[in-house]
């Protein structure tokens, strides 16, 4: 056994550039517009369509330690969010450039790290003033009001930069009159009715005077003359509520301060509708999918408390999939109750089964005859023998058969329900003694079945009593058209449900096969973001605001600590009594430069991929354009908020056509958002520290024979 | 059959293996490794087996050296005794190592004979432990259990010496008082003359953000969702009687022994055991036992039963919860299905369900609360892997510390300050020494210069980035400074603090390059406790037991490698 060490951190790290060049694989998954890729095995010419970040990094070779790692941090993200993957992907390729800009440029990696991460913390701070609060949405919910009727809009297509830059422009002059004039416009989302009162009419009123009600009283701040503003939400802002912010550059001049409380626009989301387009991120069609699973949830619960005393919140893990292949797309749909797909074969056993609902069992591992619980080892050396020749050896699974068949006639069962595989022979038989047996459920579907039925899970039917019985289960065709699996036997979809079942199923369905696993996905990706946007009870405002704000932020952070030298920066270092703390202030500006540049970098990726740029380098103008404008207000965060506001103002004003009058905003979640941040982030500086990478395990010879270049051995 | 006919290989011998290339260049490479990652600036190394096993990324040293195969005996030596160290005091590995490594080195390049050198070396050893446990001690600070500003100041430098960790100071602070906590919780409460500490838990919650961590008295039992259900409703009572058992529950046969057994169909060996785990059920239910907890598997029948009659069974706890569950509910875990003894069963106060992240817990609240569960969360994996044995470390250290309530300065100031009392030992009165190992006023200096070299190296280990390293001539505690900065005069414009923090740069402290020549001097103690407790707020600080230790084992094993004078090797 040898251990072999390999320096990677000669001249070049050989770690940040294998990271950038993972990551590359990924940008074009980056934002709305996303285009797929086929990953096709040259071995056995096996090909897979993919369209996310964790379905490329699965079919990835990632055998490096770096490609593990990176794939590890995909995966943590995924796992605990289910989104923000390809966010994660490109700002790690974006960061180990910067960080390898930093190497060049000479500056200590100790310094590198903890000016990169502290720089992050502090975009994180400066972001919390693009938050939109989200309040009650579920109160104004009605029906009338669907997801459909905002389908045709391509929201997909103008995130927050994207505004036609001789607009820009021209409302560049018209800064401070523009200041003046709105600086009162309270802008509650649905209070913007001006134009479309059908959609967002009804709550306008309600909400502003609830605005005026509150009074918060942590804005002792004097800066804040301005008692018109609507505090509320204010108080969510950093710009307002931090009382030394020196950091700031709007701080040399009160005027530029007090100009930006005025205009400093009051966001809010009150409508479950406006959030679901804002979150959409141009899919409508999944987002249209998860509005329908929310309605019903929501009418479910209320049905189920009678009143709404209890507050409605949108629980995912009632939310459940059921992916049809080959069928129309037109044909996904969402309905109460477990959809599930069974053999044709069983039609008349349904059509005799929906007619009255019947008992349900629930049966926790496989329903088959050898089937033992975890953990019961059964032991090898056992020979049963028969001391007559009466009993045949091999009836013991007819035995077994019939014992089951007699305990469901007992209990007058007619489903069962089974989270693993169920034996054939039973199945047959059930469906002869008009029983429907169903295999390989869902944990989460049975727990609904088992909270709505008041069946309990048992392991071996043996166990079953009347208390673990269930009852009031219905059994439905979904739709009665049979169609063809990929395994040619022709199959259907059932649905069963009970009264009071937390359990909505989405079915989805493509024509394309190849497409199913994508759909399924973006599915998902929509559902998680509402679930988190309503259970943060907080959205930003999306469409690159933040990563504008935080590139902005940045950029004057480094201008500042270039000017001010070395007054703050011990508290940016751990170990405050190395030379490295006293010579941070001499790279701090470098490093946070090379930071922002990675948003820059990340931006210019996002605005390349929406198709609205052809190259990156009118993306860079653009953006170049807008931070020199943000810069010059003195306060990013407002100057975003106001082209927010001027993005509708102004497209109304120009009088461009009118569809465009109701462009939606763009919304993100929040932490799922950050933690990807953190994580790329410390991802990317996890690597920068490691200097060599230590194999075991592995003999001299097989080193050799793949290259054996900078290997030490010991 | 076929019979061996391979002869047997001559063993082969190695004679003065320390003068081979070969033994030279690999301890050069091992000191290079555990040289690059000593400290808070310290490079990382990935860690893993070239064909797609998990990656570790670490700069620990009891991660480093478990599982690295190393070739040669030397090597062998070395590491097995690093090891043993970290096993027994959890921190400064990578100190033990460089140490000793350094050792070697330098006692190699004089070309003294060995049995001089090791007889110095043990000298030079017990002037540094006399001084480092006499009250004149001019490194050590002591520890007063009142107040937490030191405690804490230890836990920190321990978390901040760590970087793959990844935290940032908010979260080393958060995480150090969390470590502060858990010791605090698991010291009873009315200690006679012999403390027994208690036992913690670490939980694992990957995924969350590090400040989600937290502390609870009692165990947490993760159990999925759906057991949950089954378990609840808790019934209400001041106290539950618990059984806890370690043999399985499962009722798969005990093992059966070799041969084949033979059973009658008619026979059913599965009901059998179902029956007596049934008859075991009934024996519970009747002792009134509300809780019962099982290590391994428990059958899903028994688990109907006891759910029937009112009792909570938990099953699967793992064998890592057996020894503090038994601790915090006083029960003897039960290891087979007959009778129960009465006295094998315990109670808890408390018990209740909790939830962190995604995952569910079973929370048990002990009657005496000296166990608790840290729930530890972090980003990534590799970050939590380290973060879990640096702060089991920090642990160990704090436990550490009650025996020996002292800290030593860390931050390369205590090896700087011990070498300045050396040199002006051996230079200021040789003569014990001489008397008693019989050698020249020269080879004491020769070795006595190597002996101090070695712990101002590993002073100098800690910096990565080319500074410059200087040590002051009062104190002689270690400072670093930006590297071309010799053509400067004035040092205090340059300088900040020395390394552990203590003293701030003041012009007439007399600063020199840390491996140039300069002129023997006592070091000054200045360390007065009411000062000292003053301004720790922010000392960088070691485990006084802990490098005690790590410096005796250094010395002794470089003493160990040096006297090897032949490597026998059985080569079949």
């Amino acid at each position: 056994m040898v251990m072999a060490c390999r320096v990677i951190n000669k001249r070049r790290h050989v770690g940040l550039q294998q990271l950038s060049s993972f990551a590359e694989t990924g940008r074009t998954f980056l934002g709305p517009v996303k285009s797929s890729k086929f990953v096709i095995d040259e071995e056995c010419h096996e090909s897979v369509l993919i369209s996310s970040t964790v379905r490329l990094l699965e079919s990835l070779d990632l055998t490096s330690a770096v490609g593990q790692l990176l794939n590890e941090a995909v995966q943590a993200q995924n796992n605990t969010y289910r989104t923000g993957t390809s966010t994660l992907l490109c700002l790690v390729g974006a960061w180990s450039s910067a960080a390898e800009e930093c190497l060049h440029l000479g500056v200590p990696i100790s310094l590198i790290v903890s000016v990169m991460s502290e720089g992050l913390n502090s975009c994180i701070e400066e972001i919390v003033s693009l938050q939109v609060p989200i309040q009650n949405v579920f109160d104004c919910i009605d029906n009338t009001k669907t997801f459909s009727g905002l389908e045709t809009l391509n929201v997909s297509l103008y995130p927050f930069l994207q505004i036609p830059s001789d607009t820009g422009l021209m409302q560049k002059k018209h800064d401070l009159k523009d200041v003046a004039s709105q600086s009162l416009v309270i802008y509650s989302l649905p209070g913007r009715p001006v134009k479309s009162p059908k959609l967002f009419g009804p709550q306008a009123k309600v909400e502003a005077d609830k605005n005026t009600s509150q009074t918060p009283q942590t804005l002792g701040n004097s800066l804040l003359a301005d008692t018109h503003c609507r505090r509320s939400v204010l108080t969510h802002s950093r710009h307002f509520s931090r009382a030394d912010n020196n950091q700031r550059i709007s701080k040399r001049d009160g005027f530029l301060e007090q100009h930006s409380a005025a205009t400093l626009k009051t966001y809010r989301c009150n409508d479950l509708l406006e959030l679901e387009v804002g979150l959409s991120h141009g899919d409508d069609s999944s987002m249209k999918l998860v509005d329908e699973a929310v309605r019903l949830q929501y009418q479910n619960a209320g049905v189920q408390q009678g009143g709404r005393a209890v507050p409605f919140l949108f629980d995912i893990s009632g939310i459940f999939t059921c992916c049809l292949p080959g069928l129309p797309e037109t044909l996904s749909c969402v309905c109460p109750g477990y959809v599930t797909v069974v053999s044709i074969s069983r039609t008349a056993l349904i059509e005799e089964l929906q007619k009255q609902p019947i008992r349900v069992v629930l049966v926790e591992g496989d329903l088959t005859e050898n089937y033992r619980h975890l953990g019961f080892n059964k032991p090898a050396n056992i020979k049963t023998v028969s001391e007559s020749m009466k009993v045949e050896p091999d009836s013991s699974e007819e035995l077994w058969t019939n014992h089951v068949l007699q305990v469901l006639i007992k209990f007058n069962v007619n489903l069962v329900l089974s989270q693993g595989n169920v034996s054939e022979c039973l199945i047959e038989k059930c469906t002869h003694s008009k029983r429907l047996v169903v295999g390989s459920v869902n944990g989460s579907v049975m727990q609904a079945f088992a909270e709505a039925s008041g069946a309990v899970q048992v392991a071996y039917i043996t166990q079953v009593n009347e208390n673990c019985v269930g009852s009031g289960v219905c059994v439905t065709f979904w739709r009665s058209i049979p169609f063809d699996a990929v395994d040619g036997t022709s199959r259907m979809a059932i649905l069963l449900k009970t009264e009071g079942m937390n359990l909505v199923t989405v079915v989805l369905t493509s024509p394309v096969t190849a497409q199913m696993q994508t759909k399924e996905d973006r599915f998902w990706a929509c559902a998680y973001r509402l679930h988190y946007a309503l259970k943060e009870q907080k959205v930003l405002l999306g469409g690159g605001a933040v990563e504008f704000l935080c590139l902005s932020h940045l950029q004057i952070l480094a201008e500042q600590s270039l000017h001010k030298g070395n007054q703050d920066s011990s508290g940016w270092f751990h170990n405050t009594s190395s030379w490295l703390a006293s010579s941070l202030a001499l790279y701090r500006p470098t490093v946070l430069k090379c930071l922002a540049d990675g948003w820059h970098r990340y931006l210019s990726t996002l605005l390349c991929n929406t198709a609205s740029y052809s190259s990156e380098f009118e993306a860079n103008t653009f953006i170049q354009h807008h931070l020199q404008n943000a810069a010059d207000s003195g306060s990013p965060s407002s100057y975003i908020l106001n082209e927010y506001s001027k993005r509708k103002s102004g497209i109304f004003n120009s009088g461009i056509s009118n569809k465009l009058e109701q462009i939606p905003s763009v919304y993100d979640i929040v932490t799922p958002k950050i933690e990807a941040w953190r994580r790329a982030l410390d991802l990317v500086l996890l690597v920068l520290q490691t200097d060599s990478e230590i194999i075991t395990g592995l003999g001299r010879t097989q080193i050799k024979s793949q290259d054996s270049e900078g290997f030490l051995f010991l | 059959m076929m019979s061996r006919v391979e002869a047997k290989k001559p063993s082969s011998c190695e004679s003065e293996p320390l003068t081979s290339e070969r033994v030279r260049v690999t301890l050069s490479v091992l000191k290079g490794v555990m040289t690059s990652c000593y400290g808070p600036a310290g490079r990382l190394k990935q860690l893993h087996n070239g064909r797609g096993g998990s990656v570790r990324t670490t700069s620990q040293s009891a991660a480093l050296l478990t599982g690295l195969p190393v070739s040669h005996p030397v090597l062998k030596i070395l590491v097995a005794s690093v090891q043993n160290h970290v096993s027994c005091f959890s921190d400064c590995g990578l100190f033990t190592a460089i140490l000793c490594c350094n050792l070697v080195e330098n006692v190699q390049r004089i070309g003294l004979p060995p049995t001089t050198v090791i007889k110095l070396n043990k000298h030079l050893l017990s002037l540094c432990t006399s001084y480092l446990t006499s009250e004149a001690c001019g490194c050590r600070i002591p520890v007063d259990f009142s107040c937490t500003q030191i405690l804490l100041c230890l836990v920190r430098s321990i978390l901040t010496s760590k970087p793959a960790c990844m935290l940032t100071r908010k979260e080393i602070d958060h995480v150090s008082t969390l470590i502060l906590r858990v010791f605090l919780l698991t010291i009873p409460e009315n200690a006679k003359d012999r403390i027994i500490l208690g036992k913690s838990v670490i939980i694992p919650l990957k995924g969350q953000r590090v400040t989600d961590s937290t502390v609870l008295p009692g165990i947490l039992i993760e159990i999925p969702e759906v057991q949950l259900m089954k378990i609840l409703p808790i019934k209400k009572s001041d106290s539950f009687k618990v059984a806890l058992f370690c043999a399985s529950l499962s009722g798969d046969l005990s093992d059966t022994g070799e041969g084949t057994l033979v059973v009658s169909y008619r026979v059913s060996l599965e009901n059998a055991v179902l029956d007596q785990l049934l008859n075991l059920g009934r024996q519970l239910v009747s002792d009134h036992v509300d809780l019962v907890m099982c290590q391994k598997v428990i059958h899903p029948s028994l688990k109907q039963f006891l759910r029937t009659h009112g009792v909570t069974a938990i099953d699967r706890v793992g064998v890592a919860l057996m020894e503090p569950l038994s601790k915090a509910t006083g029960t003897q875990p039960i290891g087979s299905l007959a009778s129960i003894s009465p006295s094998s069963y315990g109670s808890v106060k408390d018990l209740g369900t909790a939830k962190f992240g995604s995952k569910r817990f079973f929370h048990l609240i002990p009657n005496e609360a000296t166990v608790c569960s840290l729930l530890l969360c972090s980003r990534n994996d590799t970050a939590w892997d380290e973060l879990k044995l640096t702060s089991q470390t920090a642990l160990h250290a704090l436990q550490l510390t009650i025996r020996e309530p002292c800290v030593l300065l860390g931050g390369g100031c205590t090896e700087t300050h011990m070498a300045a009392y050396i040199r002006h030992k051996t230079r200021s009165e040789p003569e014990s020494i001489l008397q008693d190992s019989a050698c020249t006023q020269t080879e004491l200096q020769l070795i006595s210069e190597a002996f101090c070299g070695a712990l101002e190296s590993v002073a100098g280990s800690l910096e990565h980035d080319g500074g410059e390293m200087l040590t002051d001539g009062t104190y002689g505690h270690f400072w670093s400074v930006q590297a071309d900065s010799s053509s400067v005069v004035n040092w205090p414009d340059l300088l900040s603090r020395c390394g552990c923090g203590l003293h701030s740069c003041r012009g007439e402290l007399g600063w020199s390059f840390l491996r140039s020549p300069c002129p023997p001097f006592s070091p000054v103690t200045c360390l007065p406790p009411h000062e000292a407790a003053g301004a720790a707020n922010n000392l960088t600080l070691d485990c006084f037991t802990a490098k005690l230790s790590g410096l005796q084992v250094a010395v002794e094993t470089a003493n160990l490698i040096l006297d090897l004078s032949y490597v026998i090797e059985d080569k079949n």
